[in-house]
């Protein structure tokens, strides 16, 4: 049976099991910018994230034959990322900060609003998504994890939940939190 | 597509996405890994395909009909082999017990019913005796016979006439025996016809029914009008020669010529 344009993740997947390289390239062409992005706004380092998202791919590469469906497939790729990036934490020493700071349970605090409130009401969508990147990057590692999840790859609150690794209520705690913190810093950019 | 909008629902209370926040984020977000980590991980997609063998199950799906034909023919060949090796065998075992029969049959000659031979010898009785020539286009007759009846044996055959004809003359079995015995080795090679008989095969079609046709002359040729002792003096250096039957037919000739003689009524 062939695949298509329409065919599932899982799917093509299982066709690249079988052999299909092409199955692979569409599956790849899906993904990758979500997962890249996903691994850059993590490490805030490019290179690193460059070399994760290899380590990332090469490991679907190599787990190809033992493939089998047991979950959708942005969950088990997140997982795989979600593994390495922890791994890169521990080598960086940079997980034990993050994770204090992203402690589920936290009092949402406002946030610090050191910007200048702009003179111009009508600021442009560009400038409003700029402020956005900023308050991502500036919320702890686990919610912005949880954010990022949701928008680069799609998932719900129980998918969230399995790639990291944490009960769904944690999943949807940090990921509350997130959302709290970014909406209420772009309140004044309304 | 990485902004996929698959809504949690009002359940996730507050953990639902917010349509402002996932428009401004796709506004911001656009980074894509660079080409060359794209080439490297489709090239190393590419080559694990074509390096690495697929998993066991896939293996064996994919090279199910083809092992299973092969084994089909591995069989058949086999048994083809074991089959022919029987009958190789079979066959070797037969060929010495063959020629045993062929020489034991001049010893047993004399209790047997009277042969073709004879009869032929009867209806030359009224011919008029061949010239001496024609001694050795007998022997020739009885070689090819004989040839005759390997040649059907080997072929399993069974034509009447041609029967008949090869267990008609001991005394060409007895040729075709010494034949044999002369080259051990080939009677232990069943498929190859001993050397005497392989020349006789070799020899013509046109020759072996020419053989065939002629009319054998009489042993008795030439004793016609030679004194009972020398007919007997014959007949016992036939018998010493181990030529049995051509022995009781000059005997017989013997008998029918001279009625008086004490050896004719007597034991021979």
């Amino acid at each position: 049976m062939a695949w298509n344009a329409e065919s599932s993740d899982e799917e093509l997947m299982l066709h690249y099991r079988d052999g299909d390289a092409g199955a692979f390239e569409a599956l790849y062409a899906r993904h990758k910018s979500g997962l890249y992005r996903f691994l850059v706004r993590q490490c805030r380092n490019a290179a690193a994230a460059e070399e994760l998202f290899q380590d990332v791919w090469m490991n679907l590469i190599r787990a190809r034959a033992g493939y089998t469906v047991q979950a959708k497939f942005t969950t088990f790729l997140y997982r795989v990322a979600h593994n390495r990036l922890v791994d890169h934490y521990r080598k960086s020493n940079q997980a034990t900060v993050v994770s204090l700071e992203g402690e589920d349970g936290e009092a949402i605090a406002d946030p610090p609003d050191e910007r200048e409130r702009p003179q111009d009401e009508t600021l442009d969508a560009k400038r409003q998504a700029g402020r956005l990147m900023e308050l991502i990057s500036e919320l702890p590692e686990t919610q912005r994890e949880a954010f990022l999840l949701q928008q680069e790859g799609g998932m719900s609150v129980e998918e969230i939940a399995q790639a990291t690794g944490v009960s769904r209520e944690t999943a949807k705690s940090r990921l509350r939190y997130a959302m709290s913190k970014l909406r209420r810093g772009m309140l004044e950019w309304r | 597509m990485a902004l996929n909008e698959h809504g949690t629902g009002g359940a996730n209370g507050g953990a639902e996405r917010d349509p402002r926040l996932t428009r401004l984020y796709r506004e911001a977000a656009h980074e894509a890994p660079p080409a060359h980590l794209d080439a490297a991980i489709l090239a190393a997609a590419r080559r694990e395909v074509g390096s690495r063998p697929r998993s066991i199950a896939s293996a064996l799906r994919r090279w199910h009909v083809p092992v299973s034909v092969a084994a089909v023919v591995v069989v058949s060949v086999t048994l083809v082999i074991l089959v022919r090796e029987e009958e190789m065998a079979e066959r070797s075992m037969q060929a010495p017990v063959r020629a045993a029969e062929s020489r034991a049959q001049p010893a047993a000659a004399p209790q047997t019913p009277p042969t073709p031979g004879e009869a032929t010898s009867e209806s030359a009785q009224s011919r008029p005796a061949a010239p001496a020539p024609q001694r050795q286009e007998l022997r020739d007759d009885v070689k090819f016979s004989a040839a005759l009846g390997k040649r059907e044996d080997s072929s399993r055959a069974a034509s009447p006439g041609l029967a008949e004809e090869r267990a008609a003359p001991a005394s060409a079995d007895t040729v075709v025996a010494d034949r044999l015995e002369s080259a051990p080795a080939a009677a232990n090679e069943p498929d190859r016809p001993a050397p005497g008989a392989q020349r006789a095969m070799s020899e013509t079609p046109e020759m072996t029914v020419r053989a065939i046709g002629k009319s054998r002359p009489a042993v008795w040729e030439g004793f016609e009008k030679e004194p009972p002792e020398k007919w007997l003096a014959r007949i016992e250096e036939l018998r010493r020669q181990g030529r049995s039957a051509e022995a009781e037919e000059m005997l017989a000739e013997f008998k029918r010529r001279f009625p008086e003689h004490p050896r004719a009524a007597g034991p021979r």
